[in-house]
């Protein structure tokens, strides 16, 4: 058995530091996060049970499974629709592989569990000038009379594969990247976000 | 204050602040302008007219233009670093400390050596570089290239990494207005106000397109009034974005258009956090192109000398920069517009010397227009030759009644106008031409596109309005939303066109493309000997061929080659425009990806481990991953066989997080895992893991990889690195569109597990000491191809597998990513008091080489599954995608090269990759092509070199010796067919 606890390491951990950069003068354009610990999990509906299962996930956690591009958010897991009978599972309180295992169980049947919790990190991009920075790598139109909060999309941000859905009219996105490109993405994103200054908000880690 | 001192400079008038100096150099003298000008201008003001000189013949040139169409006075701006050569003088907006520099001359722009050039015209003729450096060929590399290369070329790049930063950036709107001149304004207006989501991308850093350089009237005020008052109204609509110092460049499919912004080429470095430029990719569901038309110029003797200028020019630097460009102009018209100028030059206090009509039939309106000015007006006349090198003094003019040499410094010049109608035809359309206009205009429309004012051949000012109002309208119509009309006044000026094209008269060279030194007599010559259609005479004469891709030449080039072929022009046809619009920087294409950014890295949860054990990365897709890893001193080779040698007798571990991992979940996984594996997986238990062999529809070897089974309907799938997009995309393939009634879902978990190899005869020891204890890791209850759950560190989840690819006793772990670090640095610490070390790509390269499992250099596509010996793997008892098509004869052929392991006889020698098979005594021909070697390695357990590769019935050749001839390094060494797999062939120690 290994000698001491395992420590984790969050994707953004020694980039995602909380600190005011870029553009100094006003207020921030722009205040990001990684959310750290949560819960993610892909789930996926079995053939035929694509009705049964958003009865069972409205029964077990309060929440209608969203129909295609969208975000339902119940009171402990936000389902983020990205494909036909496909959504991510993203929860602050059941936490790191707890989610898929509780989806496992309560899902059986009906629906396939992926943890994946290990796989992505989840940044929270919010303020006046979130449009405008993430205008900068994503090929979506962010107008509020085109993507609201409930919107979901499925995209790429400089070559990178993203998923996003905004949280508020802030306004307030969230965007779930693949783990191994953090750095590539954070230099992105801080490039991008240079001219409007950000924060960097969450806790030292 | 010497400096201050503008000699050409007006007292009043114009759109610059004269309160304000703004210093910059030209050519290392120190020189003043105003804000509001721009380099061209400021040098003007400044009474220079020399600017540099031309491509070919180094013939001095001055400033021809106002604006982005400019040919001649192109100038290196900046310097160090941010040099960028080939600068249009007319675009570059001037900026306190701007420094620029005349180019393509040695030693002054006064004096230039290769001006000589000139005399040696013949020889620099149409067709120059195909008919003079065909032969001998051998000069070819040790002359003319070198040649070429000094004599070539205006500007020099800066030679170094440009130090700014370029982003790219997506724009979603209704209606897009390109341009804002009256038409563009009036659009945007419209537009703007049913509450459209509009952008409106204005190429200067001014909105008012020709409002600014002339002067009209609207609604009884100065027009000028007129912008001011629409681009409040328009800052102040919450959807109107406007885009200043923005060139739309190109038009894509689906309502695409590209459009270059420079954000910071105005001041002297771009200011901290913000791009120099940044290449909009705008999607707009309608798009109304007001970009205006381009004058062209008149060919005649010696036009391009300083000092001739565009008529419209003329009236920008007069009207709109406050500057005489002259002191006693001459103007050389074949249309009334032209003639206007005569009052803007008089009022500006400059004299006319006279005003030379070329047209066939004397023009009332322009004799008024001139004799209006004090001008005394010229019909049916024209320029035959400029006087003076330098710069323009004088003319010789010839009418009816004979030749006369007047005095003059400026030649403002028209041969009517070309609407601006490359954005129309970016999608193949093709322009078509107008007999009115004498200019080509746009034909069929890309969808969503209009085009309204002087891009469409509507040059009134009051038709321009309306056109564009109407426009715009129409365009936030179609997008849903209503509009209504406001209707500015003006008064409306007609125009006709009767063109000169060319003084055939003419003496000296006239030339018709200023960049490119292309004159008459190159369409000429190029006409002569065949080359008749324009885009032929484009290539042979290089005309319109520059930078400016002939915005001032073409239309003239295609009328110069009507007449020489005696056609007429509308029918000779044009060459085509495509993007970009403008010349766009390479950087500004790149934008953020350059240097480590290129491409996103990916990089595996231990990356920051393996950077402090100095390791080497290398890319494999888009992975970097671990070479390996040396220690302080130790060469490449020498870390690279140590690291074998630990494997091989203690225990190594590698990160083998890159590999693709895929969940495959459902009632169904086991037949879906049936038909895209050769081979069966049904029939896996639980708990187990089997190795997979892949197959395409064609019947070739798609990938590899080991599948574990973790629940009846529950398997994870692994894939090699480079192919796991590519499988990923096949499974989804294989759902969606050939078995949609299978209960199967797919999933990517790549990155969700951080998976370790830890391989070698202690692997069991090390991981048990990683392993919480619960779990029993003995050969009975984990044996070879075991796969489970475990827990590790007091409870962390994670998966065990027993697997091995480099043939010693092996496991892979894996842990959910964020604790990757935490694992490796686990493993590392339990692993040495067994001698455990980390081992890289080259290593494990060296291991499975040397056990004979085929990777990269024998699943490269070309392969079968007999070729690599897995022939029995095809199931007899199923169907699988790949089945019919590898029984194939062709793929069946026993003649095929297949897999063998190659010995160098020699031990001291080393085997190549891609070295050719041949028998033994033959020639190295392709006729005794028998195969290749496809990897290669040092084996450090056997001490010597050796190889895999595909030999022509391999198997049946054991102990054969076959010539590896290397082609490419000349090698030429002897080696021993062998069976693949040179280490414990019977495979022992995995079970161990």
């Amino acid at each position: 058995m290994a000698k001491r606890p395992f420590h984790a390491v969050s994707a953004l951990a020694g980039l995602a530091v909380p600190t005011r950069l870029g553009e100094g003068r006003g207020d921030p354009g722009v205040t990001i996060e990684e959310r750290v610990g949560l819960g993610l999990a892909t789930v996926a509906a079995r053939k035929g049970q694509a009705e049964a299962l958003k009865g069972a996930v409205a029964s077990a956690y309060g929440v209608e499974l969203p129909d295609g591009s969208r975000v339902a958010h119940g009171p402990s897991i936000s389902f983020v629709g990205y494909g036909p009978g496909q959504w991510l599972a993203v929860s602050e309180s059941l936490v790191n592989e707890t989610l898929a295992r509780d989806l496992g169980q309560r899902l059986r049947g009906l629906a396939s569990i992926s943890d994946q919790s290990g796989g992505r990190a989840v940044l929270r991009v919010s303020g006046p000038r979130a449009r405008a920075v993430l205008a900068k790598g994503l090929p979506i139109d962010l107008h509020p009379r085109a993507f609201t909060p409930g919107s979901a999309a499925t995209s790429t941000i400089s070559l990178m594969g993203v998923q996003l859905w905004q949280v508020d009219d802030a306004p307030t996105y969230d965007l779930a990247i693949f783990r191994s490109v953090s750095a590539s993405f954070w230099r992105w994103l801080t490039a991008s976000a240079g001219e409007f200054g950000y924060e960097v908000v969450g806790r030292e880690r | 204050m010497t400096t201050a001192r503008q000699p050409n400079r007006l007292g009043e008038g114009g759109l610059i602040d004269r309160s304000q100096t703004v210093r910059f150099e030209f050519d290392g003298a120190p020189l003043a302008g105003h804000p509001g000008d721009t380099l061209a201008s400021a040098l003007l003001a400044n009474g220079i007219r020399l600017v540099g000189r031309s491509f070919k013949y180094h013939r001095p040139r001055g400033i021809l233009t106002a604006g982005s169409e400019e040919p001649s006075a192109l100038v290196e701006l900046r310097t160090g670093a941010r040099r960028e050569p080939n600068t249009r003088a007319t675009m570059i907006e001037l900026y306190d400390g701007l420094s620029a520099a005349s180019q393509n001359r040695w030693p002054s722009v006064k004096f230039d050596v290769l001006a000589a050039n000139q005399l040696f015209g013949p020889i620099f003729s149409a067709g120059f570089y195909y008919k003079t450096f065909m032969w001998p060929p051998t000069f070819w590399e040790k002359v003319y290239e070198p040649m070429i290369r000094r004599a070539a070329g205006l500007g020099r790049g800066a030679g170094v990494a440009d130090p700014d930063h370029y982003e790219k950036a997506y724009a979603f709107c209704d209606v897009l207005v390109v341009g804002s001149g009256p038409a563009g304004l009036a659009a945007t207006l419209a537009a703007a106000r049913s509450g459209a989501r509009v952008i409106l991308c204005e190429e200067d850093f001014r909105l008012g397109g020709r409002l600014l350089a002339e002067r009209y009237e609207i609604d009884g005020k100065p027009a000028r009034d007129w912008v001011e008052t629409v681009e409040a109204e328009l800052e102040a609509q919450p959807e109107c974005r406007i885009l200043r110092r923005t060139t739309v460049q190109g038009v894509y499919d689906g309502g695409t258009y590209a459009a270059l912004e420079r954000v910071n080429d105005h001041v002297l470095k771009p200011l901290a956090h913000e791009p120099r430029q940044r290449l909009w990719r705008i999607v707009a569901k309608r798009v109304v192109v007001c970009a205006g038309a381009l004058e062209r110029p008149i060919v005649f003797g010696n036009n391009d000398r300083p000092g001739v200028m565009l008529a419209g020019a003329v009236r920008s630097y007069v009207n709109r920069f406050g500057l005489a460009p002259g002191r006693r102009a001459v103007i050389f018209a074949d249309n009334d517009d032209a003639f206007r100028t005569a009052s803007d030059l008089a009022q500006a206090g400059i004299e006319i010397a006279a005003a030379v009509d070329g047209r066939r039939t004397p023009s009332r309106a322009a004799q008024e227009a001139a004799e209006a000015a004090g001008a005394r007006y010229r019909a049916v006349a024209v320029i035959e030759r400029v006087r003076g090198l330098h710069g323009v003094k004088g003319v010789e003019i010839r009418d009816e009644k004979g030749r006369e040499r007047m005095a003059c410094d400026l030649i403002a010049v028209s041969g009517g106008w070309n609407p601006t109608l490359h954005l129309t035809t970016h999608l193949n359309a093709k322009p078509q031409w107008n007999d009115r206009l004498a200019a080509l205009v746009p034909g069929a429309l890309p969808p969503g596109m209009s085009v309204a004012g002087a891009a469409r051949g509507t040059y009134g000012l009051a038709a321009c309005l309306a056109e564009g109002e109407e426009a715009g309208a129409k365009a936030a119509s179609e997008c849903g939303f209503a509009a209504s009309a406001s209707r500015p006044r003006a008064s409306d000026e007609s125009v006709t066109a009767s063109p000169l094209w060319q003084v055939a008269e003419s003496k000296g060279k006239a030339f018709i493309d200023f960049q490119n030194d292309v004159a008459v007599s190159d369409v000429k010559l190029a006409a002569c000997e065949g080359f008749r259609i324009p885009e032929h005479l484009k290539r042979y004469t290089t005309l319109g061929m520059a930078t400016d891709q002939g915005k001032t030449g073409n239309a003239n080039g295609a009328a110069v080659l009507a007449a020489v072929t005696g056609r007429y022009i509308g029918a000779v046809g044009t060459t085509t425009f495509r993007p970009p619009y403008t010349p766009v920087a390479i950087s500004a294409f790149a934008g953020h990806h350059r240097g480590p950014d290129f491409r996103p890295a990916r990089l595996a949860a231990s990356h920051g481990f393996a950077e402090e054990q100095g390791a080497v990365f290398v890319e494999t897709g888009p992975w970097l991953r671990a070479l390996y890893y040396p220690k302080p001193g130790e060469e490449p080779q020498d870390s690279v066989n140590r690291e074998v040698a630990t494997v091989r007798g203690q225990a190594g571990v590698c990160d083998v997080s890159t590999l693709g991992k895929i969940d495959v979940q459902g009632k169904d996984a086991s037949i879906f895992l049936d038909r895209v594996y050769a081979n069966t997986f049904s029939t896996l238990p639980v708990g187990k893991a089997r190795y997979g062999l892949m197959l395409r529809e064609d019947g070739f070897v798609l990938d590899d990889g080991t599948t574990a089974r973790l629940a009846e309907d529950h398997y994870f799938m692994t894939t090699t690195t480079v192919n796991a997009v590519k499988v990923m995309q096949h499974l989804e393939f294989c759902q969606q569109a050939l078995w949609p009634e299978l209960d199967v879902q797919t999933v990517s978990v790549t990155e969700q597990w951080a998976q370790f190899a830890v391989a070698g005869p202690r692997a069991r020891d090390v991981l048990q000491g990683v392993v919480d204890p619960a779990y029993d890791l003995s050969n009975a209850a984990f044996p070879y191809l075991a796969c489970g759950e475990v827990t590790v560190a007091g409870g962390v989840p994670a998966r065990l597998y027993r697997l091995s690819f480099s043939g010693e006793l092996a496991y892979e772990i894996g842990v959910p990513a964020r604790f990757g670090e935490a694992l490796i640095r686990a493993i590392m610490e339990a692993g040495a008091p067994f001698g455990l070390a980390p081992y890289g790509t080259e290593a494990l390269g060296v291991l499975r080489i040397e056990k004979g499992h085929p990777a990269g250099g024998e699943l490269n596509g070309q392969t079968t599954a007999h070729d690599l010996g897995f022939g029995k793997m095809l199931s007899t008892k199923k169907d699988f995608i790949g089945r019919f098509m590898a029984a194939r004869e062709a793929l069946t052929d026993p003649l095929r090269p297949t897999l063998v392991g190659l010995r160098p006889l020699a031990r001291e020698d080393r085997v190549r990759a891609g070295a050719h098979l041949i028998p033994k005594d033959k020639e190295a021909t392709a006729r005794n092509d028998q195969g290749y070697v496809t990897s290669i390695a040092f084996s450090p357990s056997l001490g010597h070199w050796l190889g895999l590769g595909l030999l022509s019935r391999g198997p049946e050749r054991h102990g054969e010796i076959v010539r590896a001839y290397d082609h490419v390094r000349g090698g030429d060494i002897l080696v021993e067919v062998r069976p693949p797999c040179f280490i414990d062939p019977e495979g022992e120690r995995v079970r161990g």
